[in-house]
Order: C-alpha cells, then structure tokens, then sequence
C-alpha cells in the first residue's frame, strides 16, 4: 500500500480509529490534532503527526506542504474533525454559533482550499468529507446549528464533485448514523434550555450515549472499503438507522413538494 | 386576508425583497425592511406611512436587535420576518479565500440567524408569527461553480427544518422557500459575487458561469408571482415547511431527491454492515 492519508481531528472518535486502521493496514497518514500529544499512541515511520489550529489557514498550509514533504504526495484527505452543538437556536450565541462554524466548515474550507493545488497537479485524489445524517434530515430538536454546518458541508461537497472532477480528483460526503464515539459526551457543546422539546432531546441524547446502535471500527471499515472503488458515491451513509432516516425523510420532502406543486409551478412569466 | 399582520423583511432595496416590500404596501400591510443602505431602500419603495426602512448591518447582532426592536415599537408586533437578503457567491473553493467565504456567510447564514435570535422572543411571547427563509434551489442541489453558495444555502435549509419543529409548539410556522430562476437582479453584478482569481485549470467552473450569465434576462420565473405566492402563503393555516417556487425548482429538486434515494441503493450492503 502505497497510499498517503491525511486525516483532521484524529484523536479520539472516528479519527482516531481511522488511524490506527490505516496504520495497520500498511498506509501512511499524516494525522491532525489541536496538539500532537494527544497523538502519542501512534508511532512509525508511516505516521506524522501534526499540530494544527485548522482555522488558521496557514498552520493548514503548512501542514499540507510538511505532509508533502514527508510522504511526497497526499491521495486521500480525510476532513473529520467536527463537534456538535445543541440548544435551541435563540439561546445559542452568535459566537457559540460562529464556532461551531469554524471548526465544522470554515476550518474543511481551509483544507480543501489547501490541499487542491496539490491534488490538481498530481491529476488525482479523493477529498471524504465526513458530515452526519443531520447534514441530510432536520429531525432533531435543538440541533439546528449543528445541522446547518452539516447540511453546509453535504451542499459543498455536492458542488465540490462537479468542480474537480476534470482533474481526476473524487468527492465523498460521508453521513453517519448514530456511532458509539465522544461525539455525545465529552465533545458535545450544551446550551441550557427554557424549551421543553429541546430539553427531551438534550435528555434523550444524553441517554442514547454508550447505546448508540453504529461500532465506529465498522464504520471507519467502511469508509476505508469505500475509498477503494473505482466510482465512490457522492453521499455515502453509514448506520442502519441512516439507511432508514434519510430516505424516509426524502421521500416526506418528495411529498410535501408534490402537495404544493401547484403553487409552485404558477409563479413563472 | 388578515390586513394587519406585519412584515419585517430584509435585504429589501432590490429583487424579491422589493417586490414583495412593494405588494405588501400596496395591500395595505404594515411592512419593515432592512438594507445596508436606508436611503436606497426609501428611494426604491418611495414614502407609505405604513412602511418603516430600516439601516441595518445583519451580520451585526445588536444592530439586528435594535431594528427589531424599533419594529415593535413602531407597528406593536411583528407576524413575519421574511429573511430575503443574500447573495450569489461563484468560484472554485480553491479560488475563493477564507475572508471572502466567511462574507458570504455573514449574510446568507449568520444574518438569518441574527434575525431569528432576535425576532424569537416576540414570537414566542404572542404564540404566533411566521418565519420564512428564502434559500435557494441551490440550497436542495448544487451546481458546478457555486459550491460556497451551495454550502450557505444548503446550510440554511438545514436550520430551517430543524427550527420548523422547536417552535411548533409556540404556534410559529416555519417555512423554506427554495426559488428557481427568477427575473430580478440577481445574475448581475449588483447581487453576485465571483472570483477575481480565477485559476485557469477550473474549466468546467468557468463554462458555468458563462451559461448562467447568459441567462440573465431570460429567467423563467417571475418575481411579482413569487410576491403574491409569499403572501398566500402566510395565509395559510398550514403552511409548508419546504416550498419550492418555479417549475424549474421543482422538476430539479424531485430529480435530486429520486436520484438521492437511488443511489442509496447502490451502497445499501456497506451502509448496513456498520453496526454491533
């Protein structure tokens, strides 16, 4: 295997697991974290690890061009890093709001924007975006920050796909089910409630964790597998329940389109 | 028709956002509109009684605050905030830097949410009201070259459907307008912004662009029907919370979604392998 990685928010969550496969698979990656202790466990001359602020475009940068120096090239960029956020959207700052943004798409932005010249250039390579089933479906109270930045991210990789495909460099959206990471615990930035349905959801989600029905090792399994097709899809979901939610929620939009189609179609000259 | 609901509609010196501003006055509504420029917007709309401009920088919370605010103060309520400002942003994401990202955004994102943060409170107190986010049939399916702009728009859509549901139960509706092609000034120069570093290699971005410039003047959809479908719909009892305006979005937003449901399919077996 001669395939170079990269991989943001790789120390803890599917990041890391993510790592530790490819690793074991005979990959190279080149690794991202806030601070790179926190990437000890890994060794190797087939591992870098690498301190960055993926908001600062230049610490992106040179990241990007020391993986380039290390391994030569990069084919597979791995955008993971991401947090959720929840609370209903008038109690949510607009700072909470921004930085939720920061890391979940501005900070993407920055690698993708990084690392194209690169991928153009080589005339190959494949950017995995990893976004959630709420970049999909709005189903969930008080999430709706956290799922504009992930229906932000499905958006542009969609447009991300027709824009680089003249170069032979693929796009995937990858949108995950519930998995049984830190995403719910540790990770998950709470803004109290006075909402009564954001208060349930808050508490179901707080009970669902260390329930969750996805195993991050499956699912990391899967997007590895994935990346090894000739033709990766666009938007690929993992979880069961992702394969049950989205559709259905589709479908419901499919619905409601055709209900209005009238009032919809009479507003042309 | 209820003649006494208010208005409070942003982005309003041009496009959607005149025309709507425009039909509203003349029905007879209580209207408030918001520009980066109040002069402009009084020049455009000309002088009602019932009409309140309003300079307002929405990417600026507290400014946002303070024209809701002397809104209530002036009509006593607002019933609807119709969140029109925006712009079209075209480039490759390599071509377009950070700052320029993060502007768009300002207004096609974060403005929204400055209005809604903002507006909730009186909504919420009176159990009633309307709030409708005009997107774009980009916000349901991108389109090569407008890949930030899809993002933003698609970002929108997103805390629409959410918030659709977290107010349900303080009798506010939500509603999600995704136009298609429309005749306003959109194309043009006033209301797009694109790369001025464009890199020779995005060929595909740059035929594109060329195809929607030549569009301009030829859109199908017409703003004063957009105007009169907007203000049926808040008379609804039970608005939508997707509504697609055009023939165009509505052929384009049914083949994304089937071709989404299909191609689910084709990775069915992987998708379900991951759980315990």
């Amino acid at each position: 295997m001669n395939k170079v990685w990269f991989v943001t928010g790789a120390s803890k969550g599917f990041g890391r697991i993510l790592v530790s496969q490819l690793l074991a698979q005979g990959y190279k990656v080149a690794a991202t974290s806030r601070d790179a202790a926190s990437l000890a466990e890994f060794s190797g001359n087939d591992f870098l690890p690498l301190t960055v602020s993926l908001t600062d475009e230049n610490s992106v940068k040179s990241a990007i061009e020391k993986t380039i120096s290390t391994f030569g090239k990069i084919d597979i960029v791995v955008n993971n890093a991401g947090y959720g956020q929840v609370g209903a959207l008038e109690e949510v700052s607009d700072k909470d709001a921004r930085e939720n943004y920061n890391v979940n798409v501005f900070g993407l932005l920055n690698v993708i924007r990084q690392v194209m010249p690169h991928l153009r250039e080589q005339r190959s390579g494949h950017i995995i975006n990893i976004a959630s089933v709420g970049g999909m479906l709005g189903g969930f109270p008080g999430w709706a920050i956290y799922c504009s930045t992930k229906f932000a991210v499905v958006g542009l990789t969609e447009g991300l796909r027709e824009e680089i495909k003249e170069f032979g460099v693929k796009a995937t959206v990858v949108l995950p089910g519930y998995f049984r990471t830190s995403f719910l615990g540790a990770d998950l930035s709470v803004t109290e409630s006075k909402y009564q349905s954001v208060k349930d959801s808050i508490q179901w989600h707080a009970d669902l964790d260390g329930k969750q029905p996805g195993d991050p090792e499956k699912g990391v399994a899967a997007i590895i597998e994935m990346t090894k097709s000739e033709h990766p899809p666009l938007n690929f979901l993992i979880g069961k329940d992702a394969y049950e939610l989205v559709p259905e929620k589709l479908t419901s939009i499919i619905d409601e389109i055709e209900e209005w189609k009238e009032l919809t179609v009479n507003t042309v000259f | 028709m209820d003649n006494k609901k208010t208005w409070f509609v942003t982005g309003a010196s041009k496009g959607l956002g005149l025309t709507l501003v425009k039909h509203l006055l003349a029905a007879g509504y209580p209207v408030a509109a918001t520009s980066r420029n109040a002069a402009a917007l009084t020049e455009a709309v000309g002088n009602h009684t019932n009409f309140l401009p309003l300079q307002v920088n929405l990417a600026d919370d507290k400014s946002v605050a303070q024209a809701i605010q002397t809104t209530v103060d002036k009509f006593g309520h607002i019933d609807v905030a119709v969140n029109n400002a925006g712009y079209g942003i075209g480039g490759s994401i390599e071509e377009l830097s950070d700052a320029e990202t993060r502007t768009s955004f300002d207004i096609n994102v974060f403005g929204t949410l400055n209005v809604i943060r903002n507006v909730l409170p009186f909504m919420r107190q009176q159990r009633s009201g309307h709030i409708i986010n005009i997107s774009s049939i980009a916000g349901i399916t991108a389109n090569t070259g407008w890949s930030i702009y899809a993002a933003a728009k698609y970002a929108v859509t997103g805390l629409t459907d959410v918030l659709a549901q977290d107010v349900k139960e303080f009798g506010i509706h939500v509603t999600l307008i995704a136009p298609g092609a429309f005749r306003t000034s959109f194309l043009t120069a006033d209301s797009l912004v694109i790369t001025d570093t464009p890199i020779a290699d995005y060929t595909a971005i740059r035929a594109s662009h060329a195809k929607y410039a030549s569009m301009d003047g030829g859109q199908q959809g017409d703003p004063e029907k957009a105007a009169v479908a907007m203000i049926e719909l808040v008379n609804m009892p039970e608005p939508p919370v997707y509504l697609l305006l055009g023939s165009d979005a509505y052929s384009r937003a049914l083949s994304k979604l089937e071709q989404l449901n299909n191609a689910f399919k084709a990775t069915a077996s992987l998708t379900k392998s991951t759980d315990y």
